[in-house]
Order: C-alpha cells, then sequence, then structure tokens
C-alpha cells in the first residue's frame, strides 16, 4: 500500500519520467517473460515406433524401427525416383493403365502407403524376398512378387522387371525398410488373424456389406471413382474388380484384411480411421459374401500351388 | 486520516449492502406469474412440447456424454472455471419436479431460478426470451410428463468466490438481457418464422455472435447490429459467420442449408465439432419448413461489417501439381501422404463421404481454430437416418506442430483457397486447449459395430 502510494505521488508530481519508462519496461519485462513461461513448447513428431528382430530370431531385441514421414524423401539422393514409387503406389490405375485392368490402385489394399501394420505393409517387403512361396511353389523376388500383384489383384499385365516403374516401386519400398540390415526384420504383422474354424454365413455377410460398406464400395460392389474418373473406392466384384487368383478373393484372407482394415473413416486414431468394428464372424460372412461375387478368371490359375498346400479357402 | 477512510469503507458497506439487496429484487422484477391452465398430460401438448424442445435444443447441454437425458452435469469451461448445466428432469429432489409452469417460464425466459436467483447466462434465456407463452407451456407439460426424471444432484461450479456470486447476474441481467418481445424484419411469413427459430430457440447467436466485455452477445438480432451471427470462436471452434460475404453464407444457397441442417452434410461439406452436436440433437428433427424458414431467414443478413464481400477470383494450380506429383512445399508432401487419399488431388473430397476442402467455407475462415482442432483431435459427423453411415475425420496429433502449420496453411491456401497463415505458436495453443477440453460424442467415433447395426448402421 504505501509503496502504491510512494509510486503514486512519484508519478503526480511527474518529476521522474525516467523513474516512469522504467518501470513500464520493467513490467513489460516481467509479462512478456511470464507469457514465455507458460507457452509450452512445440510438439515433435510422435512416430510410430517398432521393434527390430534378427530374422532368424524372434525374440532378440537389437534396435528400433522407427516409421518414417514421406517430408524425409527428401534427404535421399534419389528422392525424386522414391517418389515416383510411391506416386505409383498410390494412384498405379491413373498412372499404369496399360498395366492395371481392375479399377484399383495398390494402396487400395495396402493401406495408407503401405505404412500400416496388419494392413499389408510394405515394411518388411524389400528384406523379406527373394523367397519361396508355397503359391508360387518355387523361389521368387520381389519384382515377381510386385508382378504376381498386377496379374492378379490388378487383373493386368506384368511390368519390366528393369523399367523405371518397377524401379521407382523398389525404391520407395527399400526407403520405407529404412537400411533395415538383411537378416533383421521390424517386428510387424503384416495381415491380422481371424478363426480360420468359423463357418461363413453370406446371408449374414450380406447384410453387413449393405449396412457397413455399400457407402463407399456400392450397392452393387461398384465402387466409388471421382470428378476425373480415378479411383477412390475399389469395386467389389464385377468386371472392374480384382480377379480370382487374388489373395484378396480369398475369404478367410479377405476377412483378415477387413477385419483389422475396413470401413475407413469411422475412427477418430489411426492414419484412416480405420477398422476395429466387425467381429471374426462379422468379418468372416461378409468376406465371403464379396468375395464370391462375380468377377474376372485368372489364367494363370493352373500354375498355382504345384506342391499341394492349397488354402481351403483357394477359388479354384 | 483515519476518519476519513472509516467513512469511505463505511460507504463501501452501505455500498455493497444495497446493491446486494437489490440484486436480489432484480430477478423478481423479471418474473412473471402465468394464469395459464395447461393439461400436462394433453399428448398433443406433450408432442408439441418435444419439438420445441428440439428447436431450443435443451439436451445438447443438458446431458452429458453417457448420462441420462436432461439429467444435467455438462461442464462448460470459463476462463475462471467450468460452471455445470443442471438437472431439468421433473425429478422433485434434484430436478425442476416442483416447478410450476410460471417457474418453468421464469427460468427459460428470463433467467431465474425458483428461489429466485439469477441463472448464468450460459443458459440462452436472452434469446428464449422471445418465444410465446403457447410454446413455453407444451414444452412445460413434455418435460414434465415425457420425461424420465433422474435423481442426480447438479454439481457445484468451480467459479472462485465473488465470481460465483449469483446476486450480481442479476445485474448482468439487467444490463444484457433486457425484456424483449419478436419483432419480424420481413412480411414473408415463411422468413419471419425463420428469424424467429434463429433468434429465438435456436439461439444460433449463442455460438455463431461475439461476445463482448460482459460475455454478453453484441447482438441478439439483426435488428440490434449486423454484427449479430457475424461469427465467433467457441469452445476452440470457429463458428463461422451466418451473413452474407464471402466467407459467411455468401456461398451457400437455401437448399444446401437444409441438406446441412436436416442431415449434417452437404455434397461439399459436413458439420463437425459442436455444431454436429447440434444437428445430432436438434436440426435434423425440424420440420423441413421450418428447416426452410430458417435457411430462407439466413440468406436474407447482408454482408458483416469489415469483411469481404467477395474474395478475389483465384484460379486452381494445386490439382494439376498434386496429379504430377509436383510438391513444391513441404505441407504439399504432408496433404499427399496424409490427407490426399481421402480429400482428394483436387480437394473436391468424396460427396456424403468426405467434404471438399476446397471452395469450403469452414476451411478458409480468417480464424483457422476449426481446421487446427479437426486435425489435432479428429471428430465425426453426425448421425442421422438420411445417410447410411456417419463417417469422421481421424486426429493428426501424432505430427509435430510445425507439420501441422505447414499443412493446415497448405489446405488454406490451396486450389482457390485464400487465407491468413497460422503458425507453429497457433498450434502449440490449440493443442494445450484440448488438453483441457472435456469429450463431446462427436469427438468419438461411431458405434458401428454389428450387434448395434440392428438400429440401422448406428442410427437410431
Amino acid at each position: 500500500m504505501n509503496k502504491l502510494l510512494l509510486t503514486k505521488s512519484a508519478l503526480k508530481h511527474g518529476h521522474n519520467t525516467l523513474m516512469q519508462g522504467a518501470l513500464i519496461t520493467s513490467l513489460t519485462v516481467i509479462m512478456a517473460s511470464l507469457a514465455a513461461c507458460s507457452q509450452p513448447e512445440p510438439t515433435e513428431r510422435a512416430a510410430a515406433e517398432y521393434n527390430l528382430i534378427k530374422a532368424n530370431d524372434a525374440n532378440e531385441d537389437i534396435g528400433k524401427y522407427v516409421l518414417p514421414q514421406d517430408t524425409a524423401i527428401l534427404d535421399e539422393p534419389n528422392a525424386e525416383e522414391i517418389f515416383y514409387g510411391k506416386r505409383l503406389l498410390n494412384e498405379t490405375k491413373r498412372l499404369l493403365p496399360e498395366h492395371v485392368g481392375a479399377t484399383m490402385n495398390c494402396n487400395s489394399c495396402h493401406i495408407s502407403q503401405g505404412k500400416i501394420p496388419l494392413g499389408d505393409p510394405y515394411i518388411n517387403s524389400y528384406n523379406f524376398y527373394p523367397r519361396v512361396m508355397p503359391r508360387a511353389g518355387k523361389e521368387i523376388d520381389l519384382q515377381a512378387r510386385i508382378n504376381g500383384c498386377f496379374k492378379r489383384s490388378m487383373n493386368g499385365k506384368p511390368l519390366d522387371r528393369e523399367g523405371p516403374e518397377m524401379k521407382a516401386m523398389l525404391a520407395y519400398m527399400k526407403w520405407l525398410s529404412q537400411n533395415t540390415p538383411k537378416d533383421q526384420m521390424v517386428d510387424i504383422k503384416n495381415a491380422g488373424s481371424v478363426d480360420e474354424s468359423l463357418v461363413p454365413d453370406p446371408i449374414r455377410g450380406e447384410k453387413i456389406y449393405q449396412v457397413q460398406c455399400a457407402s463407399c464400395h456400392g450397392d452393387n460392389g461398384e465402387g466409388i471413382k471421382d470428378a476425373r474418373g480415378d479411383v477412390v473406392f475399389p469395386p467389389l466384384w464385377g468386371e472392374e474388380s480384382f480377379n480370382i487368383g487374388a489373395g484378396m478373393a480369398r475369404t478367410y484372407k479377405a476377412a483378415a484384411f477387413v477385419k483389422y482394415n475396413m470401413p475407413m473413416g469411422i475412427q477418430t486414431k489411426g492414419l484412416w480411421g480405420h477398422g476395429g468394428v466387425l467381429s471374426d464372424q462379422d468379418a468372416i460372412d461378409v468376406a465371403e459374401y464379396f468375395t464370391h461375387q462375380p468377377r474376372p478368371d485368372f489364367a494363370g490359375k493352373v500354375n498355382d500351388w504345384p506342391n499341394g498346400k492349397k488354402p481351403k479357402d483357394a477359388r479354384y | 486520516m483515519k476518519k476519513w477512510l472509516l467513512y469511505i469503507l463505511m460507504a463501501a458497506v452501505i455500498g455493497l449492502v444495497l446493491a446486494f439487496i437489490i440484486g436480489l429484487l432484480l430477478p423478481q422484477m423479471r418474473t412473471e406469474n402465468s394464469s395459464m391452465q395447461i393439461d400436462i398430460t394433453d399428448p398433443a401438448l406433450i408432442k408439441q412440447g418435444e419439438y420445441v424442445a428440439r428447436t431450443a435444443d435443451c439436451v445438447a447441454c443438458h446431458t452429458t456424454l453417457d448420462g441420462a437425458d436432461y439429467a444435467g452435469g455438462l461442464p462448460m469451461l470459463t476462463p475462471l472455471g467450468a460452471i455445470y448445466s443442471t438437472n431439468i428432469t421433473p425429478d422433485k429432489e434434484t430436478g425442476i419436479g416442483n416447478y410450476t409452469l410460471a417457474d418453468f417460464s421464469n427460468a427459460v425466459k428470463h433467467g431465474v431460478r425458483k428461489d429466485n436467483s439469477a441463472l448464468y447466462p450460459a443458459m440462452p434465456y436472452p434469446s428464449y426470451q422471445i418465444m410465446p407463452d403457447d410454446d413455453i407451456a407444451a414444452m412445460y407439460a413434455y418435460f414434465m410428463s415425457a420425461v424420465k426424471p433422474v435423481n442426480q444432484p447438479n454439481l457445484a461450479s468451480e467459479l472462485p468466490p465473488v465470481f460465483n456470486w449469483r446476486w450480481p447476474l442479476a445485474y448482468w441481467q439487467a444490463l444484457f438481457a433486457p425484456k424483449r418481445e419478436f419483432t419480424p424484419e420481413s412480411q414473408d411469413s415463411l422468413v419471419a418464422r425463420g428469424q424467429y427459430l434463429v433468434e429465438g430457440p435456436g439461439h444460433c447467436g449463442s455460438c455463431h455472435t461475439e461476445r463482448g466485455i460482459g460475455f454478453q452477445e453484441i447482438a441478439l438480432s439483426n435488428a440490434d447490429s449486423n454484427e449479430y451471427l457475424s461469427g465467433a470462436v467457441i469452445d476452440g471452434w470457429r463458428a463461422k459467420s451466418l451473413r452474407g460475404e464471402h466467407r459467411g453464407l455468401g456461398t451457400w444457397d437455401t437448399a444446401e442449408l437444409v441438406d446441412f441442417f436436416k442431415t449434417g452434410r452437404t455434397d461439399k461439406t459436413a458439420a463437425f465439432g459442436a455444431m454436429a452436436e447440434v444437428v445430432e440433437h436438434s436440426t435434423q428433427y425440424m420440420t423441413d419448413t421450418d428447416l426452410q424458414a430458417m435457411s430462407a431467414y439466413l440468406k436474407t443478413l447482408s454482408p458483416a461489417p469489415n469483411k469481404e464481400v467477395k474474395l478475389p477470383v483465384k484460379t486452381d494450380e494445386t490439382t494439376q501439381k498434386l496429379l504430377d506429383g509436383v510438391y513444391d512445399t513441404r505441407g504439399a508432401i504432408l496433404y499427399a501422404e496424409y490427407c490426399q487419399v481421402c480429400h482428394r488431388a483436387d480437394g473436391a473430397g468424396v460427396p456424403r463421404i468426405f467434404p471438399a476442402l476446397d471452395d469450403n467455407s469452414a476451411v478458409y475462415a480468417r480464424n483457422a481454430d476449426s481446421v487446427l482442432q479437426i486435425t489435432l483431435s479428429g471428430g465425426r459427423m453426425p448421425k442421422t437416418p438420411h445417410d447410411r453411415m456417419a463417417f469422421t475425420m481421424p486426429e493428426f496429433s501424432h505430427l509435430s506442430d510445425s507439420d501441422i502449420a505447414e499443412v493446415v496453411n497448405f489446405v488454406r491456401n490451396s486450389w482457390t483457397n485464400q487465407a491468413p497463415m497460422i503458425d507453429t505458436t497457433d498450434v502449440v495453443k490449440m493443442r494445450a486447449f484440448l488438453k483441457k477440453k472435456p469429450t463431446t460424442a462427436t469427438d468419438l467415433p461411431p458405434d458401428l459395430t454389428v450387434a448395434n447395426s440392428n438400429k440401422g448402421a448406428g442410427n437410431e
């Protein structure tokens, strides 16, 4: 009180403008520093992190894999090639119409640019191949695996193994592997599991389809295209859909995808706000319904599973 | 000196006592006795009251996320602490079971409780003031006869002493919530009905009109000022201007407004945040005529003062660049990675599924809060029976604050959009605000489990 009165009288007598100035300045400094204190620091990116494991010893914890953001591509010497690969995977139908028969993109199934565990990610793809695969019955490399997709899921034609498109896709997948050594892998699963002992009920599946899927994939499975005719939601059956040689045409494989990744835009978490609403039975019922709708045949089917071990949901 | 101080002290005490007494008396000058005789069990009256309660959106504030309808308890944040909405079920102990029609009317229209103390202006009685007695009576019948009584005590406010005193509020009421009658601006009965719904029960101004120094809406009607409904910020959302300028409703037509009120979306946009709640609880239940009326009235409002009536024409260069993979800003790379799959290269989204970002007046508002909040915390569209599914925006809180600023600036200034730039500080502030904000229903994903879908894709 006394101090205040003193200051007041000093100001009133007006013979100390210097003091007044100092007072205002110090007040301003105090206010500014208070404001600075109350302002939290900017938040940094909270990237998804997964453990690295030895490919032949899943229990050994040897480091972390940090999911990269596309802005980091700029740091790479072949940034342009990586970006091109990413675009080809995102917009395959528009950019490679000669090779894509279906109205689909790679990333229709490899959700969020192949960056999501259980959403068919590419995170381990670069190191996983070449490998002996049961369907082919022999060792296939990553180029062959990608071309398998072009012939089956995309119902189209394979790319030139040495062409710039294939190289660009590989460059994106290599970048996404973040230099994980060849004998290591990121400890994630590419697909979730569903209980394969459950018996599918396609009648119930159709009901679920109409309620949970048809808004985007259409009442008749036709999907949705944007104003330019590019794929937004891929057709799930019919001439423009994947052929019977695709993994997605198999009930239990499709169910595992649907359970963890569909619908999109219905959660507030996850890059696509996706999945997590269907039970195993729901997913199997709806998968049975849409996989068994009419779709293109696959000419190369006679060569599949040459050594037996054909899965029970194979279409031929 | 001492004596002098004593006099001042005495004068202050007497003044305070006088102010206190007048403060106690003031509310009584606002109240009215009703001589209306109504039958609160009359089904037609109850039905009418239920509709009026929908237009007034009582349920939105008087119900918590998992709470019983109208049982109160929803926190409303003020800079000094939260206040909580009250139990307005007909429970005699904790609700309004002992309210007479006159008590009910005095609370709703005049902001005066049964005990003659003033209600906080969080209750929009300055708007409800113009509601006709017949509608209030119908609403009373509905609450007393059709709402389930719930025994749930009201929560005390968190306001500090002095601010939690009720009697000074009487002065607030005398200053800012004067008694007024509804004055139609138009001879056209549809437009007049719309004006009434917007100004009265709809209490659109509670969110869409700026508030003044006393937390009062700076205008309660268009006749008051053309700053009425010219937009404000509430709960970290930009409640857009509803007036005629470009960033207001200049680019909307009445059919789009009706579609928006009825279904919570149009081919171009979707309600989110607080407005999603309004559609979900209130406007989807309104008759087509009432929705036409509100839309027609809103389209009569002149451009807000000091705002650009029409923004300069801008040519879209963004779409082609994104299609060609020409990422010339960090924001473009981020957009292509996180946003483009749904909102598309042309920013047009997917009609009724994913809102457009280009030419969407919620996106290029001068204030970026709505875009920031939905980007950081996600949210969902309202659920109505008109669309099979209510879609969400997922949260992107895992991005860095500087990247959020980059991508928000990209979205707000790409295609034909034009908006002021934001910086990292704005993101930091919004993130800090969102930590304190209570969760509301549209912050959460819809219940799409198949067990629930026999109710129709999560629709009631």
